[in-house]
């Protein structure tokens, strides 16, 4: 209760509030911008945080991800194509319901949902992350050891369905975090004599690298002439949700809400899959499951509240057992580490004030959405008129300006395009990018662990199997990287003529 | 000419190839003191011989469950979209490269402006508008970073 009182202390200030609608409206137009996702707007925004109280820099991109993970639902709704992966479901409904000229109301119920969907998983995560965070304080080194690897696992769920694929990426990911200075025995690793290699590879600048520059240079092949669609903003008509529509709304959203939170809060899944997975539950058990697909309110309703309640969802693994839920929150957890704060069970016991603000930010940034959401509405058609060609010159001149201001350092500008064109290959050989993201994250956290379990045991291994907590998590996750990796095997096969 | 590849197998040759080379500059690599069961070279060690058995498994999956495809070298590959698309791809990224030589040469202002007009260059445009305001946002971007950041760009 001290904590929480302390937190909305530190939370209650004009800065926070005015910060909170700026980060909201950030996030709807990245997520607004085909091409521009809720990810690349985060990671574009960290080096602005550098300078910030750790709670503000943390709730502007808390802001971004949550409007972004709505403003991915007006492209879908306007322009039949998702702003994110999370959105994909919403096309389903939403565009057919532009077609049929009722725009207006499929952006109010996504908004409506989306608010509602956001809120109540913002609340569960103040009820939920506390409790079990008192738990994992009990954690030692061997435990620490099997959570990271239980992260490193959500590969499994995140590997475009070829799980090795999904392991070299954790691999290289381990590996890049290990260059530099080794913290427990002093000794340099893989500097091959450059100086400027001694510190490691930052972060942030790993982020943009792989996220940033290979997004932009997938759209190398983007075409202005073919590649772009325009929404006309007269299409966008005022024909509003009705009192019945909103009631035949309620069982949508609440099953959306519902599922959000548990698809979030498993790792490996995300926005996207809770959508989905929610939209098929409520088309299956509609009166009416023929109008879904062709227009249907509940549909638009359903998918939003879910992706929405997935973003509250993914930070509770995240905040108390330091493993993200999904790519967007390992980019989170990166901008955590950046302000000093380590997702885990330590940060409740260190800094819950801070943590406590942010939970309680959480809330208020679902309240605003609906306020910025609703502001908005009007200028969504111009939103989608901002040329890629005009953003690509844009977001590469922020990357570049945000890697040297990491360390004013010219290799870190060098690195982030490294980073990136290797990225863009490995992109384009079907390889996900979170899998090397979680690598980097959390490889630090598996060595240091690793290392301080076995002087604890004297070299022997096992210590990690004898400890429960720590044999469970290892069981859990080596168990899913093999059903992974069968079904990878049994869907990659050649039938036999 | 023709050759039957997939990604598997370009992927998985690669980076088996890089693990076992970074494997083995290990001990050149890390030079440690300690005599205890896991020092500096584990954490590395155990990386890279994932990465190596994990891409040659790749490779494999590549070579004999996989679907390949046919690539023949001829005017047809050429005229591509694939093909096209790849070129475009290199001079987007030598526009990269170019532009990064030149942050370390001539400094942040003048090589946005370089990279501002390649940029929209490659992608045909001809609107002045979109210079402008891509120049506009560079010295605002720049005038943040110095002003409200104190961080001195080259």
């Amino acid at each position: 209760m001290e904590l929480l009182v302390s937190g909305l202390d530190l939370l209650l200030n004009w800065q926070i509030l005015l910060a909170i609608p700026l980060g909201l409206t950030l996030g709807i137009i990245v997520g607004a911008i085909p091409g521009l996702t809720s990810d690349l707007g985060i990671i574009l925004c960290i080096p602005l945080t550098y300078t910030m109280e750790p709670t503000l820099a943390i709730l502007i991109l808390l802001a971004i991800y949550v409007g972004g993970t709505y403003g991915g639902s007006i492209t879908a709704i306007l322009i039949n194509t998702p702003g994110t992966s999370a959105n994909a479901a919403t096309l389903f409904d939403g565009y057919p319901m532009t077609q049929k000229g009722e725009a207006f109301k499929a952006l109010s119920m996504a908004l409506y949902a989306s608010t509602i969907g956001g809120l109540i998983s913002a609340f569960v995560l103040l009820f939920a992350a506390p409790p079990i965070a008192k738990v994992t304080l009990l954690f030692g080194p061997a435990e620490y050891l099997a959570l990271a690897v239980f992260g490193l696992s959500v590969i499994a769920g995140v590997s475009n369905d070829n799980i090795f694929k999904g392991l070299i990426g954790a691999c290289i990911g381990i590996f890049v975090s290990t260059i530099g200075l080794d913290n427990i025995s002093g000794m340099v690793r893989f500097t091959f004599d450059n100086i400027h290699l001694r510190r490691g590879i930052d972060l942030i600048i790993a982020l943009i690298g792989l996220f940033a520059i290979s997004e932009i240079l997938m759209k190398s092949k983007y075409n202005p002439r073919l590649d772009r669609k325009i929404v006309d903003p007269s299409s966008i008509t005022r024909c509003t949700v009705t009192k019945e529509e909103y009631r035949r709304c309620r069982k949508p959203i609440s099953l959306g809400t519902i599922i959000g939170v548990i698809i979030g809060a498993t790792p490996g899944t995300g926005g996207g899959l809770a959508a989905f997975i929610a939209y098929n539950q409520i088309k299956q058990s509609s009166k009416h499951p023929e109008t879904f697909g062709k227009g249907e309110i509940e549909g638009v309703a359903v998918s939003e509240s879910a992706n929405n309640a997935a973003c509250g969802g993914t930070m509770i693994p995240m905040l108390t057992l330091g493993v993200p839920g999904d790519g967007a929150t390992a980019i989170l957890m990166g901008a955590f580490m950046v302000h000093g704060l380590v997702p885990g069970p330590m940060l409740f016991k260190e800094q819950g004030n801070i943590l406590y603000a942010i939970m309680l930010g959480l809330i208020i940034i679902n309240i605003s959405l609906w306020f910025v959401g609703k502001f908005f509405t009007r200028f969504y058609a111009h939103i989608t008129r901002i040329p890629f060609e005009l953003l690509s010159c844009i977001v590469l001149i922020f990357c570049t300006a945000g890697a040297y201001s990491t360390n004013n350092s010219l290799y870190d500008v060098y690195y982030i395009y490294i980073f990136g064109i290797i990225a863009y290959y490995l992109r384009r050989m079907n390889f996900q990018l979170v899998p090397i993201l979680l690598g980097i994250v959390l490889g630090p956290l598996a060595e240091t662990n690793f290392r301080r379990a076995l002087i604890l045991s004297d070299g022997s291994l096992s210590i990690f199997v004898t400890r429960p907590i720590s044999l469970g998590f290892l069981l859990i996750a080596f168990s899913s990287i093999v059903i992974f990796t069968a079904k990878s095997f049994a869907s990659k096969k050649v039938p036999k003529e | 000419m023709k050759i039957k590849y997939n990604s598997e197998i370009l992927a998985g040759f690669i980076f088996s190839l890089v693990a076992a080379v970074l494997f083995l500059l290990i001990p050149s690599e890390i030079q440690t003191l300690e005599t205890t069961a896991t020092n500096a070279q584990t954490i590395p060690r155990i990386a890279l011989a994932g990465l190596f058995i994990f891409s040659f498994l790749l490779l494999l999956q590549g070579l004999f469950l996989l679907p390949k495809k046919e690539l023949v070298f001829g005017e047809e590959l050429y005229a591509s979209r694939d093909f096209k698309d790849s070129v475009r791809s290199l001079v987007y990224i030598a526009i990269i490269v170019v532009y990064v030589f030149l942050f370390k040469m001539l400094g942040f202002i003048a090589s946005n402006i370089y990279l501002v007009f390649a940029i929209l260059l490659y992608y045909g445009t001809k609107k002045k508008s979109y210079y402008a305001i891509a120049l506009f946002v560079s010295a605002i971007v720049y005038l943040i970073f110095t002003l409200v950041l104190n961080i001195s760009m080259p």
